[in-house]
């Protein structure tokens, strides 16, 4: 009698229990945020941190000055009010470790959905350990085209890859022909017809080198030499010199940070003088770029998706960097307004699934359409793909190109591209160094 | 022709001056390699530190940073003195790997610490006599003031040393330390000393190059690693401890890397397409490292077993 009395008290707890607990779940959503908080890319790493927890805070509370619906239901409202709790994890840039904290997180922190990684190459060892777990993931930052090219089901991307962007230099170019730029009357086409292209030789690299190709092919320019190196290299005088034998009228880079500078200072002393020279962002868009090089920069062009200059053309992200300038004393930038926009994505997707189960989450992220005017980045929207060679992809992502001018004694990335958001005239030809 | 001559002359003399960078780089290296048989791995950070030294100097003295160098000369050898009454001479005592490690050690405790005061952000002098200077010579030959600049320094710097020791008794008594430490000793040359002075001269030689790159080239606490790999593979080909061979081999590594630029040249000229070797340039260099080690281990003009 005594254990049946005991064998019903514990049922009675139990039953108790079961909705407690779901009712425990609701109240917190359990985010996980892989990235590199410490080594090399320590300080993109401190503001994707930064961005993810501005947009945890815009949607756990409810903010007037801010116009988007994230900031006004106070949680996850089909969820009741649910709050969610990101936990940050540190990757260091290895691929091995981002893979075991993946885990660790999907296992012991029973994380709703996985946020990251930034370094393509962490991304890709992550998103496959979310495709096994069949845990979501949505990555926010990482750009190499393959990432999305491999038909996984759990992998969403909200950033535009670099065959986009690449595309958008051709179109920019091929829009500076036919006079779109802002203050620039056309230019004859015989200008820039000659490229020439110098990328670093790692997979990133070799990528933008193999689409500058395909493109300039596609868009009929002529690109006279198109060569890889290394990195991490003492001396690129015999690239540079390769680059100016071949008389190109635009110069394309894409570079990481400390060869990015070497090569500029490299073009500067051998006196290169190209018309345009443009950079594939990383190296061109790292604050030490324009901290060492100062004035030379004047007149480059970097591919970008951020720019403070972007609040000037839109109201919300104006408002979001204000937040974020309060919190952190620094300026929205390409990092941290696109991990803002992962969390907004993963906002909206678990607004929409209702449910924190993964079968739901994935019907929802397929499903969902962002308009643009909710988004702090100056894109279409979001919109994933669920069909074709771009699994997952977000259809309706843009780059920007940015150039760096002077205004009064400060450089500043002023928009050039898109057409329509440019935000200052563009500098053309490139003055020389 | 009208177009691949020039292309040829160009990447001579960008190849010859690029030489003589490294070179000069290497000169440290193969001063202490010769006297200790031991291989710095801490070179790079030495030269680091020279670097270092004009950055935060020049302006501090209200000074050009090229007056800065004799500076960054006693900051290179009194650094060396320390490593090696503080740490090396110790080593010497353990197994030859206690020394490799030993050096690496260092090298790491050096970066790091230059990473505490510095941080991780490249920095680059922005004025100066050498800074941004760069000439058109003849057809389109470019001579960059900074690398004209190492060049004669390199040329300079190697006389000295090798009159250093070939000329005077201090010389001597290193070479006689290199050559036979017991027998140096039985002579009465106190070979703790000649060590010492070696990683004095080393030290000394490389921070100068490192006070004069950094009128060009920018510096962060790593930045030592791009130039020792070049160095060591210098020293090696050259042969260890021959400050001649040094000199030579880093010319000829100059003249490899600019080997692309010829070939894209030529390839332009005789309109065989665009296939680029520039990412190959410092396989060349460790291609023909490999060769000499099997067919000549004691390097072109080595004379040490």
């Amino acid at each position: 009698m005594r254990k049946l009395a005991l064998l019903l008290t514990a049922l009675m707890l139990a039953a108790l229990m079961v909705p407690g607990l779901a009712l425990a779940q609701a109240k917190e959503i359990k985010l996980g945020a892989i990235y590199p908080l410490t080594g090399g890319a320590a300080a993109e790493g401190r503001e994707l941190r930064a961005g993810v927890e501005l947009a945890v805070e815009i949607a756990n509370g409810v903010m007037a000055g801010i116009d988007m619906d994230m900031a006004k239901n106070g949680g996850i409202k089909s969820l009741g009010g649910a709050k969610i709790t990101v936990i940050f994890k540190d990757h260091q840039g290895n691929p091995q470790l981002g893979a075991d904290l993946a885990k660790k997180l999907i296992e012991d922190d029973k994380v709703v959905g996985i946020l990251g990684c930034y370094h393509s190459s962490v991304t890709k060892t992550v998103a496959a350990v979310c495709e096994r777990f069949e845990i979501p993931m949505i990555n926010d930052s990482s750009t190499s085209p393959s990432l999305t090219k491999s038909g996984f089901k759990w992998f969403w991307r909200t950033t535009p890859h670099d065959t986009q962007f690449t595309k958008d230099l051709f179109e920019f170019m091929k829009g500076l022909t036919e006079g779109k730029a802002k203050g620039v009357p056309a230019v004859p086409v015989a200008d820039i017809k000659t490229l020439a292209a110098a990328c670093e030789k790692t997979e990133w690299g070799t990528n933008v080198s193999e689409t500058i190709k395909q493109f300039a092919g596609e868009y009929k320019f002529d690109l006279a030499a198109n060569l890889l190196y290394a990195a991490k290299s003492p001396d690129l005088s015999a690239e540079v010199q390769s680059l100016k034998a071949a008389k190109p009228g635009a110069m394309l880079f894409a570079s990481y940070t400390s060869d990015a500078i070497l090569m500029i200072k490299t073009l500067q002393s051998m006196k290169a003088s190209p018309k345009l020279l443009w950079g594939q962002d990383a190296g061109f868009e790292a604050p030490e770029f324009v901290t060492t090089l100062g004035d030379s920069t004047v007149g480059i062009l970097t591919r970008t998706v951020f720019t403070p200059q972007v609040a000037q053309v839109k109201k919300v992200a104006g408002q979001v960097n204000e937040l974020y300038k309060k919190k952190t004393g620094i300026d929205l930038s390409g990092p941290s307004a696109r991990s803002f926009t992962g969390l907004h994505a993963w906002v909206h997707v678990l607004e929409k699934a209702g449910s924190t189960e993964p079968k739901a989450i994935q019907a929802a992220a397929n499903a969902i359409t962002i308009p643009g005017e909710q988004l702090v980045v100056p894109w279409f929207g979001i919109k994933f793909a669920t069909m074709g060679d771009d699994i997952g992809q977000n259809t309706l992502g843009t780059g920007m190109i940015g150039q760096y001018q002077k205004k009064g004694d400060k450089i500043t990335l002023e928009i050039v591209y898109p057409f329509n958001l440019a935000t200052s005239n563009m500098v053309y030809p490139f003055k020389g160094f | 022709m009208e177009t691949l001559l020039p292309e040829l002359l160009r990447s001579l003399v960008s190849g010859l001056l690029m030489g003589m960078v490294f070179a000069l780089v290497a000169l440290g290296l193969t001063v202490i390699f010769g006297v200790m048989d031991i291989v710095n791995f801490a070179h790079g950070e030495f030269l680091m530190i020279g670097m270092y030294t004009t950055l935060v100097t020049a302006p501090f003295l209200g000074v050009d940073p090229t007056l800065t160098l004799p500076l960054a000369g006693v900051v290179g050898a009194a650094l060396g003195l320390a490593c090696y009454f503080g740490v090396v001479q110790f080593l010497l005592r353990g197994p030859m790997v206690a020394q490799l490690l030993g050096t690496f050690g260092l090298m790491l405790v050096l970066r790091n610490v230059a990473l505490l005061f510095m941080g991780s952000e490249p920095r680059s002098v922005h004025k100066g006599w050498l800074v941004g200077q760069s000439w058109l010579v003849g057809p389109g030959v470019v001579l960059e003031s900074t690398k004209l600049a190492a060049a004669v320094l390199s040329i300079v710097s190697f006389v000295a040393v090798w009159w250093l020791i070939r000329r005077t008794k201090t010389g001597m008594a290193l070479t006689a330390t290199s050559l036979d430490k017991e027998g140096a000793r039985y002579v009465g040359i106190s070979t703790e000393r000649m060590n010492g002075l070696s990683w004095a001269i080393g030290g000394a030689s490389v921070a100068i190059a490192g006070g004069l790159l950094v009128n060009f080239w920018p510096v962060d606490p790593n930045v030592g690693l791009l130039f020792t790999m070049i160095a060591f593979a210098t020293v090696a080909l050259g042969g260890f401890g021959s400050i001649r061979g040094a000199f030579l081999a880093g010319i000829l590594i100059g003249l490899i890397v600019s080997l692309p630029t010829v070939w894209d040249a030529f390839i332009r000229f005789a309109g065989l397409g665009d296939f680029s070797i520039h990412s190959f340039k410092y396989t060349f260099v460790y291609i023909i490292y490999f060769l000499i080690m099997v067919i000549r281990p004691q390097g072109l003009f080595g004379w040490k077993q």
